[in-house]
């Protein structure tokens, strides 16, 4: 017989598709069946086989007496693999694009008008705590207003403005076109502080700030790529970078080189470059196919007139 | 001898207004200070147009492609 005739015997007897002339009948474990390549310890072979997916792949010792799958139906040889359950549910987004309270540093946050960026870290001025971030994350590239609600997680990975709003726009930089610039930030209010915490998702607490040295290894948790490890390349460059407004110069930045692969991808603007001795060094905001580009925490600190919790 | 801050500063301007270009900083290439020059693609015409030292300070081209706000 045929795979396709032998497969369609098998949806009669193990999932219960009627079939004119024979009697249907299920079996448990089996949620599906299909035509394939036969695998053999792992590796496919050239032969063709009825293949079974099943909940649970038993050794043949355990299997109940009856429920065994035949080596061979119709004359075609079977083969067992482990599916799991299949499911119209999407798979759990990961907790990065998730909305979690008390929210911390590390997460998806955004403007409630942009796509989404990155929640940066915690930020002090005088009595009060700021959440911080890039501008173009949460004022919008200075088209936001103070006030301005901010959504966590960001409108692309579903923040809504009726229930998902974590703070408001307080404060920004202005980006200029006309002349260098050297920060990308701004901070936001969080209408209750019980709603934040000033923890790095992955990364633990921050111990202040510093500046960064040339070629020092340097961390990050962000939206997008989580947890990445890199070297600084340079810690005094100056750049031409994209917006959607148009092209800005950006002086005295640092540039960090992936260790393996990217360090960085679009969503994690606004991240905190952390040294591995824990101190906050840069803000993430541009990068290239091959570089990420960061704002030194000291002139983000300084410009907003805020400091690292 | 100027420091290499100073023949950064010296010609950052002319070296960012060079077509190809995207950008200048300060690198470490064999353990000592150079001027890096970033340019979006490995452009033979825009390799020729750059100078292999400024005041005597190496010069290291990096191919870094254009940048972009994430």
């Amino acid at each position: 017989m045929r795979p396709e005739e032998a497969k369609v015997v098998c949806e009669c007897q193990y999932l219960g598709v009627a079939v004119e002339g024979l009697t249907p009948a299920t079996n448990a474990n089996v949620v599906g069946v299909g035509i394939g390549h036969k695998a053999v310890r792992g590796q496919a072979t050239e032969d063709i086989a009825l293949k079974f997916y099943v909940k649970q792949k038993l050794h043949p010792l355990l299997v109940k007496d009856g429920q065994r799958i035949p080596e061979e139906i119709e004359g075609v040889p079977t083969d067992v693999e482990e599916a799991g359950e299949f499911s119209i549910w999407r798979p759990i987004p990961p907790i990065y694009h998730r909305k979690v309270r008390p929210a911390m540093g590390g997460l998806s946050i955004g403007h409630y008008a942009i796509s989404a960026g990155t929640f940066g870290c915690l930020v002090r001025s005088g009595q009060d705590q700021y959440i911080l971030s890039n501008n173009h994350v949460l004022a919008n590239e200075g088209r936001g207003v103070e006030g301005d609600p901010i959504l966590q997680p960001g409108r692309f990975d579903g923040g809504k403005t009726d229930k998902d709003v974590l703070a408001r726009l307080d404060t920004f930089v202005a980006l200029d076109p006309e002349a260098p610039n050297v920060v990308d930030c701004a901070i936001a209010q969080p209408y209750n502080s019980a709603d934040v915490t000033p923890d790095i998702l992955n990364l633990g607490r921050l111990r202040g700030s510093r500046d960064a040295d040339l070629e020092e290894k340097v961390t990050k948790s962000g939206r997008t790529t989580r947890v990445t490890n890199g070297t600084v390349a340079d810690v005094s460059a100056t750049l031409r970078v994209g917006y959607s407004t148009g092209s800005l110069i950006f002086q005295d930045q640092m540039v960090i080189r992936g260790q393996r692969g990217s360090f960085s991808a679009g969503g994690d603007s606004g991240s905190v470059i952390v040294s591995y001795d824990g101190r906050a060094v840069g803000l993430l905001f541009a990068g290239s196919p091959f570089f990420t580009v960061a704002n030194k925490i000291a002139n983000v600190e300084k410009a907003l007139d805020v400091k690292v919790v | 001898m100027a420091s290499v801050e100073e023949v950064k500063r010296r010609y950052e301007v002319r070296l960012m207004s060079t077509p190809g270009v995207v950008g200048v900083g300060i690198g470490r290439k064999d353990g000592k200070d150079c001027i890096r020059v970033y340019v979006e693609k490995e452009d033979p015409k825009v390799l020729a147009s750059l100078p292999h030292a400024l005041d005597d300070v190496p010069v290291e081209i990096v191919v870094s492609g254009a940048f972009k706000a994430l």
